[in-house]
């Protein structure tokens, strides 16, 4: 463990690239976690490279002489973008996925850890009546949902190059399947963000605007969420102490799925402690339950020895909207002006 | 409307069988080439398709309206077993680049081959025979190739999301177990069909034992490759959908590996008797029982196929199996010396 490690974050600016950022140099962060003296991290940003192009992955390769790279840049967008642009999704992904695993191997990266997503997961629609809790055994049991298949099958394919690049060469570039995330730095552009975000803007908007939302749907479907520090902590577990090829899931317990309604609550008593009171947000059910088991993440990280909780979830969305209050200016709101289309 | 087709892998077992069947004055003329259609056949000389320029200025110089896309970086169970990488990158720069570079120059039509193996592995599936084109994406592939196999089925992905961004009916055909003149007989390598007429070729000329592996009972569906060219024809004029369509023989003409390995002997000692009556072609054969058996079945359903061949109301049948054996084993027979037979790598 001695050899210095040199460490390229790719998507380096993103939601879990900022939280990587934090848990690695922030002072009050649990030492555990924080960046050791023989690590050397560099975390860089699509302006720096373009990598969905061989060359420039290359030169970007070339520049840091990374020993480990973890691995979080790609074309995301949210349901409406996805749903259209399927191909986009697909083929630029794969282009991203393939440039930085065959830059790794020709380069003798030791580890790569890329991130891959829940909506990996076959389809609850048409799929085994036992397809829940999902564990990372079931990743290929089914196609994966169809409003953003393009996306979800170049991650899935992620999985597939790691087990090859294992069978043909014996390298162990592996990942990891977070569930929905959340925290500081997230994209809150309403046409495009995920739950949690969403809520937090249209709560937001609706205080200063003095209008108020209703919830669509009954609130009642049940998520699991995990709060991006949490998330770094462990892809950082992960990079230091994680050698299978198989993906990981990481996740909070079953246990503890909450309802969106609650979400909803927590939010609003998030922004109250923040500043004001507020009211309710709108969103639709989607589906009602996808559980996830993180009984593989808990069995690892227990027999390592690794001292970790996961952040109690109103602390989460406090120290979130705490974030987001501060930073609305400079945060990824898109434009407010299309609120009133949704 | 002119047609410019661009058949890539034109060299193959099925590219070969294309030109037989568009050429050939003794060929049905309902497959014939027509007079609004200019093919092109491109080989792996001419342009390696896993290089995205080299596909481009293959595309610049013939300029295709259609394109059959065969090629592919195939090879047998072990080449597979140990180069799963290579197998799925490969394959996957392959069809990015042809998909792509067609997209870009405004190709009308694709057809793509992909392969049964692509089909889940019927480990822990139920209702998983006779396959049919739903059940591509279902579960896993086999391991033992699953590269090749995850490449192919990227096709089919691929061709659902051009269909949905941009509109385009690029689409896939899935054949069986092909064999044909032009096949690779390399024993190393090489399929059920070729890898058997090889050993009984070499066991009559060394005067040794012919021995078969396994018990000889499972069961196959064999799709003859002139009638597998017929067919990409047909799609390539009638069909305009994205999804995939099984090209296949039906169900009851499974054969089992048993009867494979008599009727290949049989198409020998028939050419035998047609170029050298004096000396018949003998063989003795002895079944290699320890061998493994593959899976005993692995049904692929033609219905699809049927439907649309009956509703286009063209004339088509598949050819006899013997008779499909025969020509296969002359072609093999008086071709033997430049087959692609591996003896010299050896």
């Amino acid at each position: 463990m001695s050899t210095p490690k040199v460490i390229l974050v790719t998507g380096g600016s993103g939601l879990v690239g900022q939280a990587m950022r934090h848990v690695l140099f922030d002072e009050k962060t649990e030492l555990a976690f924080r960046a050791q003296p023989d690590e050397v991290w560099h975390f860089m940003a699509s302006k720096e490279a373009d990598l969905r192009s061989p060359e420039e992955t290359e030169k970007l390769f070339e520049k840091y002489k990374p020993t480990h790279v973890v691995h979080l840049a790609a074309l995301v967008g949210g349901l409406f973008k996805n749903m259209s642009h399927n191909l986009s999704f697909l083929r630029d992904n794969i282009l991203i996925n393939d440039n930085v695993l065959n830059t790794s191997h020709k380069t003798n990266v030791q580890k790569v850890i890329s991130c891959l997503s829940t909506c990996v997961f076959p389809d609850g629609a048409g799929a085994p009546p036992d397809l829940y809790p999902l564990t990372e055994a079931k990743i290929h049991l089914g196609p994966p949902h169809s409003s953003n298949f393009g996306y979800s099958h170049a991650k899935r394919l992620v999985d597939v190059q790691n087990r090859a690049y294992k069978e043909q060469y014996g390298r162990n570039y592996t990942s990891a399947i977070p569930t929905n995330i959340f925290g500081p730095h997230d994209n809150y552009d309403l046409r495009d963000s995920h739950v949690i975000p969403g809520l937090m803007h249209k709560c937001y908007l609706a205080e200063k605007n003095g209008t108020v939302f209703q919830p669509a749907g009954s609130g009642r479907p049940l998520r699991q969420f995990i709060y991006s520090h949490d998330l770094a902590k462990v892809f950082i577990w992960m990079l230091r102490h994680y050698d299978d090829v198989e993906p990981l899931i990481v996740s909070v317990s079953e246990e503890q799925e909450v309802s969106i309604e609650y979400v909803v609550n927590k939010v609003v008593a998030a922004f109250q402690k923040n500043r004001a009171a507020r009211n309710e947000a709108a969103g639709s059910d989607g589906q009602f339950r996808k559980p996830t088991s993180n009984a593989k993440l808990r069995a690892v990280l227990e027999k390592s020895g690794v001292n970790f909780e996961f952040t109690p979830f109103e602390q989460a969305l406090q120290e979130s909207v705490d974030w987001f209050v501060e930073n609305y200016e400079t945060a990824r709101t898109g434009d407010v002006n299309q609120v009133s289309l949704l | 409307m002119s047609k410019v087709i661009l058949v890539t892998g034109g060299s193959g077992l099925v590219g070969q069988a294309l030109q037989h069947v568009l050429n050939d004055t003794e060929s049905d003329p309902a497959f014939r080439a027509q007079p609004d259609e200019t093919w092109h056949f491109a080989t792996s000389k001419e342009a390696d398709l896993r290089c995205p320029e080299q596909t481009r200025q293959l595309f610049e110089k013939y300029k295709p309206t259609h394109v059959i896309h065969l090629a592919a970086l195939v090879g047998g169970l072990f080449k597979n077993m140990s180069h799963n990488l290579t197998f799925l990158r490969d394959n996957i720069r392959i069809n990015d680049n042809v998909l792509s570079s067609a997209h870009d120059a405004d190709v009308t039509k694709v057809i793509s081959c992909l392969s049964t193996c692509v089909f889940p592995d019927e480990k822990g599936l139920r209702d998983l025979y006779p396959l049919t084109e739903q059940k591509i994406h279902i579960g896993p592939p086999h391991p033992s190739n699953f590269g090749y196999s995850h490449a192919k089925r990227l096709v089919d992905i691929q061709n659902h999301a051009y269909k949905q961004e941009f509109g385009r009916n690029y689409t896939s055909a899935i054949p069986t177990n092909v064999f044909g003149p032009y096949d690779n007989f390399d024993l190393r390598d090489s399929h059920v069909i070729p890898g058997l007429m090889h050993k009984a070729y070499l066991a009559e000329k060394s005067g040794t034992v012919f021995q078969p592996s396994g018990s000889g009972k499972p069961l196959r569906q064999f799709i003859y490759s002139r009638d597998l060219a017929k067919l990409f024809v047909w799609m390539l004029r009638n069909y305009d959908d994205v999804e995939p369509v099984i090209l296949s023989v039906p169900e009851e003409q499974e054969v089992s590996i048993e009867y494979v390995v008599d009727s290949v002997v049989k198409a020998f000692q028939k050419n035998r008797a047609s170029t050298d009556p004096s000396k018949p072609f003998d063989v003795k054969i002895e079944w290699n029982r320890a061998a493994a058996d593959g899976q005993f079945r692995k049904p692929a359903s033609n219905e699809k196929l049927a439907t649309l061949l009956k509703e286009s109301g063209v004339q088509f049948e598949f050819t006899p199996f013997e008779q499909a054996l025969h020509e296969t084993v002359d072609w093999f027979v008086k071709n033997y010396d430049s087959a692609r037979t591996g003896v010299n790598k050896q």
